[in-house]
């Protein structure tokens, strides 16, 4: 008598929430974070330090408050967010960890998710303190628009993760990440508009320059602060959006290519 | 309702497999690690994958595991896709790897307690440590444990959420032979209770004491499946005895192949008890002394020596 296997995997109803799972993992992995000293300093420490060099370039007829906030979120995205994502995405790969956190009921997404939320928060922290800094120093104005650089700092940490999960692919090592990151740590930032005004460049350069992937953040967080835009005409209100539409179109087209990237070749476990 | 014909015997239910594998195959590049293999595992019972490094036991278990998809074939578990269907199977699934990739900066409790959070129906996290006789290493960092603690605190992690099946790669490597045991036995206390558990190892003891049906593979096929008697079968049985210098040589039944021809005697042969019974009643006819006679069936471990050789069985 052959029996023929009936169905009985069925999803179990009162299951743990998408949220409580995420939750789960990240609470260790923050606990682990907090554990690790040096990882602490060094990803509070480097993105303050730039910002605090800032005031040394001057900030030309910007004012110097709103120049700290928008050079503060591309640094922190980049050297926190993004550089320590690479190092934790390779680090938790090639120690076994990713695979390991698979096996279980956790979906690929949340594994990821709840894997970023540590440095997540701590970006939250950076630029926050950055925010309340500017506010003591007196250099605090009210934004232009104050949805557009929350929606920016939204995006760039989403952009961020991906960009993240897609280095890793050829990041064999964590101490490996130094290079493989200079891309973006180097390139884009270069680029993105935080050490010199975009307009600056011939139009070709610039028109590439507005491609890469942070300068759309730069340009967001910009507008919304200032009313400027990445020519530094002032506007405000429905014109404002309408400036902000090119922006978040490349960073959103960037969440796009990166993720479906990531989702054809992210790696689980070390290679055999 | 049915009405049920009171004559007719019943027969005993034989539940339905909660793990079918047909014709898998797993290909890397251009070279094929699994070569097209085929089990049943019913709830209650253990099958051991056995084999050397390298026989694709491995790479066989990830695709029941869901982790990664079949180049061909299809694998079922309690009736669902593990890898497309993974939300469905993923509650009743308990799996240990042979790696334990665990974080080791967190205690044992910890650890536990963050796996609880992401189950739908998690043992209390006492019971789960107390189960693998973990309770005074609660408070243990995890780099700190033996590796045959870590290996005791995975197949925790592996029975959490209270598995109807288990996939265990290797759960005994590197461990000493009693926390081996415990293993077994806390194996076997679930396999008592209805699970079903797909495990592979290259102990052949391990296949021995927990298996109730076994495969041996190599380069990625089963050459042999069954229990460890219909395994051992294939194997021709052995005689062996010590003739003194100048006694007759015993006449040599048609079954047997002689593989060595004395002082010392070993004959082997698929029939133990006639030709046993032939050379007896020679030697009573003769009186002649069988020295150091052993008459013994054939072994798993014969047939898995037979196996890794190159021999094709069954």
């Amino acid at each position: 008598m052959t029996a023929t296997a009936v169905r009985t995997a069925t999803a179990v109803p009162g299951g743990p929430s998408r949220l409580r799972r995420i939750g789960a993992l990240a609470g260790a992995e923050t606990r682990l974070l907090l554990r690790n000293r040096t990882a602490v300093v060094n990803s509070v420490l480097s993105p303050l330090l730039l910002v605090a060099l800032v005031p040394l370039f001057g900030s030309g007829d910007a004012p110097l408050g709103q120049t700290l906030l928008v050079s503060a979120t591309a640094f922190t995205l980049v050297f926190l967010t993004y550089y320590n994502l690479v190092v934790t995405y390779v680090a938790r790969r090639e120690a076994l960890v990713l695979q390991r956190m698979r096996t279980g009921e956790l979906t690929d997404g949340e594994v990821l998710a709840a894997t970023a939320v540590p440095t997540l928060l701590v970006t939250a922290v950076q630029i926050a303190v950055v925010a309340v800094g500017v506010v003591v120093l007196g250099e605090w104005r009210a934004p232009v628009d104050p949805v557009l650089p929350v929606l920016a700092v939204l995006l760039g940490a989403v952009l961020m993760v991906v960009l993240a999960t897609l280095s890793s692919v050829w990041t064999r090592t964590p101490e490996s990440a130094q290079v493989t990151t200079l891309p973006v740590v180097l390139g884009a930032t270069a680029l993105s508009g935080v050490f010199f005004p975009l307009v600056a460049l011939p139009e070709a350069l610039a028109t590439g320059a507005r491609l890469l992937p942070l300068t759309p953040v730069v340009e967001l967080v910009q507008l919304g602060l200032t009313g400027r835009t990445w020519q530094g005409e002032a506007v405000a209100g429905a014109e404002l959006w309408w400036a902000a539409l090119v922006p978040l179109a490349v960073a959103a087209a960037w969440v796009v290519l990166a993720g479906a990237a990531s989702l054809r070749w992210f790696r689980w476990a070390p290679r055999r | 309702m049915h009405p049920t014909p009171t004559l007719a015997p019943v027969p005993a239910p034989v539940a339905a497999p909660v793990v079918e594998v047909t014709d898998l195959r797993r290909r890397y590049g251009s070279f094929e690690a699994v070569r097209g293999i085929s089990f049943e595992v019913r709830p209650g019972e253990v099958l051991a994958l056995l084999g050397v490094n390298g026989a694709g036991k491995t790479s066989a278990l990830e695709v029941l595991e869901g982790l990664a998809p079949a180049s061909g074939g299809s694998v079922r578990v309690l009736g669902a896709d593990p890898r497309r269907e993974r939300a469905a199977v993923r509650p009743h699934l308990g799996v240990l790897l042979q790696a334990s990739g665990l974080p080791g900066d967190l205690t044992v409790a910890e650890t536990v307690r963050t796996w609880a959070g992401t189950l739908t129906a998690p043992r209390p996290v006492a019971d789960a440590l107390a189960q693998v006789d973990l309770t005074g290493r609660a408070d243990v960092r995890v780099r700190s444990l033996s590796g045959g603690e870590r290996r005791r605190l995975d197949l925790a992690l592996a029975l959490l959420g209270r598995p109807r099946v288990l996939v265990l790669d290797e759960p005994t490597t590197g461990l000493d032979p009693e926390s081996r045991r415990a293993v077994w036995r806390l194996v076997r206390g679930l396999v008592d209770d209805g699970a079903a558990v797909v495990l592979t190892t290259h102990h052949l003891e391990e296949a021995e004491q927990l298996a109730d049906r076994i495969a041996i593979m190599r380069a990625g096929t089963v050459v042999v499946a069954g229990t460890r008697e219909e395994i051992a079968e294939t194997q021709p049985a052995t005689i062996s005895f010590r003739l003194d210098p100048g006694t007759p040589q015993p006449p040599v039944p048609a079954t047997v192949e002689v593989a060595a021809p004395g002082p010392r005697v070993e004959w082997h042969t698929r029939d133990l008890q006639p030709v046993l019974a032939e050379l007896l009643a020679w030697a009573a006819r003769t009186g002649v002394q069988l020295h150091g006679l052993q008459a013994r069936a054939a072994s798993l471990e014969q047939a898995f020596l037979a196996v890794a050789d190159g021999a094709d069985l069954g």
